[in-house]
């Protein structure tokens, strides 16, 4: 359905997106994952017709959108990163307003907007001005709005940050119901692993411009297969006690992040007694020892060393 | 088109008070200064103390002066107006001496003095004279002739000028604070209705509306008529307050007015257009605006007559500066009367102006997307 093409995106000397590979199947939730600064919004107003990439190619059923954006966007909703909406407008007159941007009129105006807000769960507090809505609300009109003209393909930006966990819970839902009974395929953006790994069957990991990782989830995942993971809470860290950890046989790597290590080691292994005994010698006082099958973080922290979020 | 539009209308009716504030603001000034710069000019009370006077030249000559009008009272209401402060000086007048009564020193009372003097130094000549001839039986034709002659070649001359009283800017005060104001407010209820334009592109409305089917050029579009109708709402609202309800009457070419503000709210849109499109954020747009329009208020003859400035520097950028223009179409065509022809120079420039900053402006929006 759609498909990006070694896409790179230059500002001034440094690449927001490089040579960037991605494709989306009718019928799929794509995740799109990375920190901020990624390259995740650069990426999306490439593929949303927004912005002229530097090099590369973005194909919409075969056909460039770049070269004729025109069908693509009849079909495509998007859904900005920031609050795109009239803050002193009503939902239902925003949903009005773009609505009728979109040429919907009359009485099916009337019926989309209607829906709309069914889907969003706004209905009771249609009539409030935008400015009056918690974060969370002014979210799911955001939402709304790249709904109105019943589009195939949604592009979501970060459709959660910033709010309550009840919201985020009810657009995760959403998201979930309009890819099953309506049939939208969804590109959904985030820097939250756990929302992508709930939501999507298929994730592309970026970060500093780059495509890390790709796959279905069970892909992914398997770049740590057979592995498990150690995450070691101290009081103190000491450099020996890293270098020890690092040297170690049978650990295959070590991330530290302020006072906690993450000891990625083999399934089989069992390293507790070592490492308690390690720690003794170095005279570090450890606080928990965690073991646990890997998370897409885990992942994230094994490819760049860095934890997702900062 | 329609739609953004209607959005633009709800806006405005949920949020009217900039609008009204710079309006209402725009003709309190005007009418503050319009006023006061009436009285400094006008209105030394008189109090007549002798029959004499009243028939004399003297009344004649002051009733001649230009920049101040002498008004009779009654001895205490001068006294009440000079104490109040109401009027600088005032003065009584008996038949061969004068008494000022000075509230504050000033050069108001000083050419006071100089003007009432004169007029009894001709007055006391003309009595000399009579009293000489008298005897020689001469008629008084004659009489006026020689009169007349001897004013011609005097003994010595007094000549006195003041700005004011300068022929070539006699207006009535209130239409430079009427056209200074309107034309500097305006600017700011312009630029304050472009502004969101630039607000929309950072926040995503406005990618909302590329994505949609509407056409860029109704988008820009739109926004430009939007704010030139609520900038021409603005001055439409001044001057009719002061047609209808002061009675200023724009010496019967009210109509002509308000046609010939057209241009210069246009090129205001366009000046909105460029800034927005240079500026990076509505921080900036705003600093720049409030200094920009206060500049072009003060070299364009908005505050005071374009004919007193006097640097040179200061006359070149007053001629790239549309407020300029503006004042002088407005000044021109109400207290100049200029011709058709003579209005088409401004009127065409303005225009120009216009099409030109637009036309950058858009472009450089379009070229760094934002
Ligand atoms: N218009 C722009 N001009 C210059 N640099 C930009 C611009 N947009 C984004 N960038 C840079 O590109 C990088 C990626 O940004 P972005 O795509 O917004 O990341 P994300 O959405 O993943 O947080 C950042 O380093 C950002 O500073
Ligand atoms: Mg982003």
């Amino acid at each position: 359905m759609l498909e990006l093409v070694n896409i790179s995106k230059k500002f001034k000397q440094t690449y927001a997106v490089k040579n960037m590979n991605m494709f989306m199947e009718r019928g799929e939730i794509v995740g799109l994952l990375g920190p901020n600064g990624a390259g995740k919004s650069t990426a999306i107003s490439i593929m949303s017709s927004l912005v002229e990439p530097t090099a590369g190619e973005v194909y919409f059923d075969n056909r460039s959108i770049l070269k004729n954006p025109t069908s693509f966007r009849k079909v495509a909703g998007i859904v900005p990163q920031e609050i795109a909406l009239y803050e002193d407008l009503t939902a239902e007159e925003n949903l009005r307003f773009f609505g009728r941007i979109y040429q919907i009129k009359g009485k099916q105006l009337q019926k989309r907007i209607e829906d709309v807000l069914q889907i969003i769960g706004l209905a009771d507090r249609k009539k409030e001005v935008v400015k009056t809505y918690s974060g969370g609300m002014k979210r799911r009109l955001n939402i709304g709005v790249a709904l109105l003209h019943e589009p195939e393909l949604l592009i979501m930006d970060e459709p959660t940050v910033g709010i309550d966990a009840q919201s985020r819970k009810y657009i995760l839902e959403t998201v979930k119901q309009l890819n099953k009974e309506m049939n939208v395929t969804i590109l959904y953006t985030s820097h939250y692993m756990e929302e992508v790994e709930y939501l999507c069957n298929r994730i592309y990991i970026m970060d500093k411009g780059n495509l890390i990782a790709a796959g279905t989830k069970e892909e992914i995942n398997r770049i740590l297969s057979g592995e498990k993971s150690i995450v070691i809470k101290a009081s103190h860290l000491t450099n020996p006690f890293i270098y020890e950890l690092k040297t170690y046989p049978l650990v295959n790597s070590v991330d530290v992040m302020d006072k906690q290590i993450t000891v990625m080691v083999s399934k089989e292994v069992n390293l507790f007694k070592d490492l308690i005994a390690m720690a003794d010698e170095a005279n570090i006082e450890l606080i928990s020892v965690n073991i646990k099958t890997p998370t897409l973080e885990d992942v994230f922290l094994h490819l760049t060393g860095r934890a997702l979020r900062d | 088109m329609t739609a953004i539009l209607l959005a633009k209308l709800k806006h405005l009716l949920r949020n009217p008070w900039a609008f009204l504030g710079f309006t209402g603001i725009c003709i309190v000034f005007a009418l503050i200064m319009g006023l006061t710069g009436f009285e400094s000019r006008s209105s030394v009370p008189i109090v007549i103390a002798d029959e004499e006077v009243t028939g004399s030249s003297i009344l004649t000559t002051l009733n001649d002066e230009e920049s101040i009008s002498f008004k009779e009272v009654e001895e205490d209401a001068l006294i009440q107006s000079v104490k109040e402060g109401k009027a600088e000086v005032g003065a009584i007048l008996n038949k061969d001496t004068y008494e000022l009564i000075v509230g504050v020193e000033s050069t108001t009372v000083s050419s006071v003095d100089n003007m009432i003097r004169q007029a009894y130094t001709e007055y006391g000549q003309r009595q000399k004279i009579i009293e000489h001839i008298g005897d020689l039986k001469q008629t008084e034709n004659a009489l006026q002739k020689e009169i007349d002659e001897a004013s011609k070649n005097p003994v010595f001359s007094v000549t006195t000028s003041n700005f004011t009283t300068d022929q070539t800017m006699m207006y009535d005060p209130i239409y430079q604070y009427v056209f200074g104001f309107g034309l500097f407010f305006v600017i700011y209820t312009v630029a304050y209705n472009v502004l969101p334009m630039l607000i929309e592109k950072q926040e995503g409305v406005w990618d909302r509306l590329i994505l949609s089917p509407v056409k860029k050029w109704k988008m820009y579009a739109g926004n430009m008529i939007y704010s030139f109708c609520i900038g021409y709402l603005q001055v439409l609202i001044i001057f009719s307050f002061f047609y209808f309800v002061f009675g200023v009457d724009f010496n019967g070419k009210f109509p002509e007015t308000l046609l010939l503000l057209i241009p210069y709210v246009f090129t205001i849109v366009a000046l909105s257009i460029l800034l927005t499109a240079i500026v990076k954020n509505s921080q900036q747009f705003n600093a720049f605006i409030t200094i920009l329009a206060v500049c072009m208020a003060m070299v364009g003859g908005a505050y005071w007559p374009i004919e007193i400035v006097e640097s040179n520097f200061l006359i070149a950028i007053s001629k790239i500066n549309p407020l300029t223009y503006g004042m002088e179409i407005l000044h021109g065509v109400v207290n100049y009367g200029y011709s058709l022809e003579e209005l088409f120079y401004p009127v065409s420039i303005l225009l120009l102006m216009g099409t030109v900053m637009i036309g950058v402006g858009i472009h450089l929006m379009e070229r760094r997307h934002i």
